[in-house]
């Protein structure tokens, strides 16, 4: 099949079978490869209300047609799980060179089933498949696992691994490979650590069929000529994602305090120059990237080296723990890379536990004598080795901030920053209702990336609560999806701003199928309400009540910063659900109504 | 001509790998590539690139003489005439004559088609002209 | 004394689509970009001479100052 790996390699690890079955050529056409195949076998073989830590939960890992090809950051690669931190659904895209040596072994997707009796790693190598003996490296840190095994097979060879955070069971534990890019959201660690599961060892040396071949290679040309020809490029090049630090910054989008604030007082020291100055090395891309937002740093106080932080770091292990020397951040961020949590959970919930403490909520007593102030690093470094292995007080944030809050209780519910059981990522929303719309409905709990809006909000008015800032949001939660589902990275068409029609023609020479934006949409939407119903399907009285946001973003508002005295007010939120139902064709309650699953082929994911 | 790295402004995103394996084989295949990336992580954290820097070494020594030079002055591989011998990868100074017979039937190495630079968008290759050694 | 203001992206219609200005030296970024009526939310990276720098920076005589509009997709 052009333009894929050509097959779907199923592992049961229960019983140590392997098999390898074509990819289905009509799923391909409905769902294309990545996020959609995600979902798609997810729903098809993963059964109702099954326990996300049980046999029969089932990862999940896709690549894209546009995967390991000569197409601008055609690196990302899809790990769909049913998630343990939220009990929905769960998407994590990880970067980096995995997906691309998936393809090169002849693989689109692999099915983990059942779970191993031991600790084991699968082994690929072409058509080479096994489970092998991981008690070597068991309770060893990501990083250490990944330069073991690169040493014992080679270079070419492409790790994935979780560290001991997979290990225990910690809900938002993640996956980590090439240093530090992950599969981060969701709990997707934890799913693998379950499994027994420590690691994937990758290497493919086939070739990847095309249907026309010069057709492909220059429309490959003219996608990287435009990224070249961009007039950010340099800048986006020099910086990376920590660009926006400052301008988040200014308008009151960095999440400060456990986003009691938008705006930082030390914000200065941790903005994109700053860091470039006083840390980064070099410069490290995913797969086939000609604007590499990846960031290789060398702490000199701790003497250690970290790929990042990026933004949502920065975001949610600097300024909203009160933490304003970058040193101690990126120092965060390896500690969370290789014990295996996700830094923007752990950020969320070591923030809650904070204004717990500041509140008086918690005491020494209960931390294990942390004193958990914002600013303190000392005791965000030990906190992040407590979550890591659920150890004494850790063992409680392990849980994420819903049910850590829940537990709790005296009124730290309503300042634990969660939608759908997921820690918010990086954007203060108290007043840009596009983004805190984004947030609301993404359809893996708070994170950013299905639809980042905030951007919008600035341009057409912050406060603002219109039927276009809705519409705004569906069209980037439907389109920008294609980039996850294509298998490579949107960051091109978002930050470059190349034109996206450039597409179009590699995406024709590449498969042999001619597809327009519209149908391509249309997949889109599919999968956003393919997701939806899952949600459905797993949760006994899903729906409005689960879109709503954190209650600090209607109720309190921050008293410093841009966004002082700026906030949502309820009855905005719940318009703005209104409005978004309603466009999407779903019910007062949210549901996908039977008009609209007739519209998008999905009758038969209805349950 | 030749193709010079400046090897400090690498990210290791390969694309030079892929866009070279379509030159070379009409493939996607960055493991019939005729660069090589040598990644140091996690410590120092940067990448090494080794390019040809087109001194003929390896034409010198093939039995075969399958190895010749192009309309862009470039040395080649004629890959109807390579008998695999191994000779020119244990001669090539930089350790980018590659033979894998598993992927070809025939030796392989860069022939300056500059599709590598076209797609890399660090800025980390070029061709230029070869500085002669000064005696 | 006097700078080169470059604009880009959506920033271009403040000075009636052209891509660059002549700024008075001795300025904040942030004051020239209000004399232009640009809100200076939409700016997100004000590059000097090719370093990035805040709104506050003080231009100076002979600079290149480029302004870059905040992203987000949707060409």
């Amino acid at each position: 099949m052009n333009g894929y790996g050509g097959s779907v390699l199923r592992v049961n690890l229960s019983t140590g079978q392997i098999q390898k079955q074509p990819t289905p050529q009509d799923v391909a056409r409905d769902f294309l490869g990545g996020r959609g195949f995600g979902i798609y076998f997810l729903t098809k073989e993963v059964p109702p209300k099954a326990d996300p830590f049980g046999q029969e939960n089932k990862m999940i890992i896709s690549s894209g047609p546009f995967s390991g090809l000569m197409i601008p950051g055609a690196g990302k690669c899809d790990w769909t799980t049913k998630s343990p931190l939220t009990g929905g659904y769960a998407s994590a895209s990880l970067g980096g060179h995995f997906t691309a040596e998936l393809k090169y072994a002849g693989l689109d997707s692999i099915i983990l089933e059942g779970i191993s009796p031991k600790p084991v790693y699968l082994f690929i190598d072409d058509n080479q498949v096994e489970l092998r003996d991981a008690s070597h490296l068991w309770g060893k840190g990501s990083i250490t696992v990944e330069k073991e095994l690169k040493e014992q097979y080679g270079e070419e060879y492409q790790i994935a691994t979780i560290g001991p955070a997979g290990e225990n069971g910690v809900l938002f534990a993640h996956i980590n490979h090439d240093y530090g890019r992950q599969a981060g959201r969701g709990g997707v660690g934890a799913v693998l650590g379950t499994k027994k599961v420590k690691a994937i060892v990758l290497h493919g040396t086939k070739s990847i069929p095309v249907a026309d071949l010069p057709a492909y290679r220059q429309a490959g040309i003219n996608l990287f000529k435009a990224c070249k020809d961009a007039e950010i490029l340099k800048e986006w090049q020099s910086y990376g994602t920590t660009m926006v630090v400052s301008w988040c910054d200014e308008v009151g989008a960095l999440p400060t305090r456990n986003f009691t604030a938008g705006s930082f007082e030390d914000g200065k020291n941790l903005y994109g120059p700053v860091m470039r100055k006083t840390i980064v090395v070099s410069d490290k891309g995913c797969f086939a990237c000609p604007s590499p937002c990846g960031k290789y740093s060398h702490t000199r106080r701790y003497n250690t080296y970290v790929e990042g932080p990026e933004y949502e770091t920065i975001g949610m292990l600097g300024s909203d723990l009160g933490l304003g020397n970058i040193e101690d951040v990126a120092q965060a961020n390896l500690l969370c890379d290789d014990l295996g949590i996700d830094t923007i959970s752990t950020g969320g919930v070591i923030a809650w536990a904070m204004e717990c403490f500041e509140r008086g909520i918690f005491t020494k007593k209960d931390t294990d004598g942390l004193e958990l102030k914002f600013g303190n690093a000392q005791a965000v470094f030990a906190l992040i080795e407590k979550i890591a292995r659920k150890d004494g007080f850790g063992a409680l944030l392990a849980e994420g901030v819903k049910r850590a809050s829940q537990k709790t209780g005296q009124g730290s519910e309503k300042f634990a920053i969660h939608v759908k059981g997921m820690e918010q990522s990086a954007y203060a929303t108290h007043n840009a209702t596009a983004m805190l719309l984004a947030y609301m409905t993404c359809d893996v709990g708070a994170h950013h990336n299905r639809a980042w809006a905030i951007t919008y909000d600035i341009q057409v008015g912050r406060e603002k609560v219109t039927t276009e800032k809705v519409a705004r949001v569906i069209w980037l939660q439907n389109f920008r999806p294609m980039f996850d589902v294509l298998g490579a990275c949107r960051l091109q068409w978002v930050e470059l701003s190349i034109d996206r029609d450039l597409y179009l023609p590699a995406l024709q020479a590449i498969t042999g199928i001619p597809r327009s934006w519209k149908d391509l949409e249309t997949v889109g939407e599919r999968i956003w309400n393919l997701t939806r119903l899952y949600w459905i399907r797993e949760i006994d009285g899903f729906g409005r009540e689960w879109d709503l946001p954190a209650p600090r973003f209607y109720e309190d508002a921050p008293k410093t910063g841009a966004t002082a005295g700026q906030i949502t007010r309820f009855e905005d939120v719940q318009k703005l659900l209104d409005y978004y139902y309603e466009q999407r064709g779903w019910s007062k309650n949210g549901i996908p109504t039977p008009e609209t699953i007739a519209r998008l082929n999905l009758e038969q994911f209805v349950y | 001509m030749r193709l010079y790295v400046d090897s400090t402004r690498c990210s290791g995103c390969k694309a030079c790998l892929v866009a070279c394996s379509l030159n070379l084989f009409q493939e996607n295949n960055p493991k019939k590539s005729a660069l090589v990336i040598l990644p140091h992580f996690p410590a120092p954290g940067n990448y090494e690139v080794k390019t040809c820097t087109q001194c003929g070494d390896c034409a010198q020594v093939c039995p075969m003489e399958a190895i010749k030079v192009n309309e862009r002055g470039a040395y080649y591989v004629d890959m109807d005439e390579c008998n695999l011998c191994e000779a020119c990868v244990s001669e090539c100074p930089e350790g980018v004559m590659f033979i894998r017979s598993e992927l070809a039937d025939t030796a392989w190495k860069c022939d300056l088609c500059g599709d590598c630079v076209t797609v890399c968008g660090t800025g980390a290759l070029w061709i230029a002209e070869t500085e002669t050694a000064v005696a | 004394m006097a700078a080169i203001l470059k604009l880009f992206g959506i920033l271009k219609k403040y000075i009636q689509g052209a891509d660059q200005i002549m700024v008075p030296a001795n300025i904040t970024v942030r004051q020239a970009i209000t004399t232009l009526h640009i809100p200076p939310e939409i700016v997100a990276l004000v590059v000097v001479n090719g370093n990035q720098q805040s709104k506050e920076y003080i231009i100076q005589n002979d600079d290149e100052i480029k302004l870059l509009a905040i992203m987000g997709g949707g060409r």
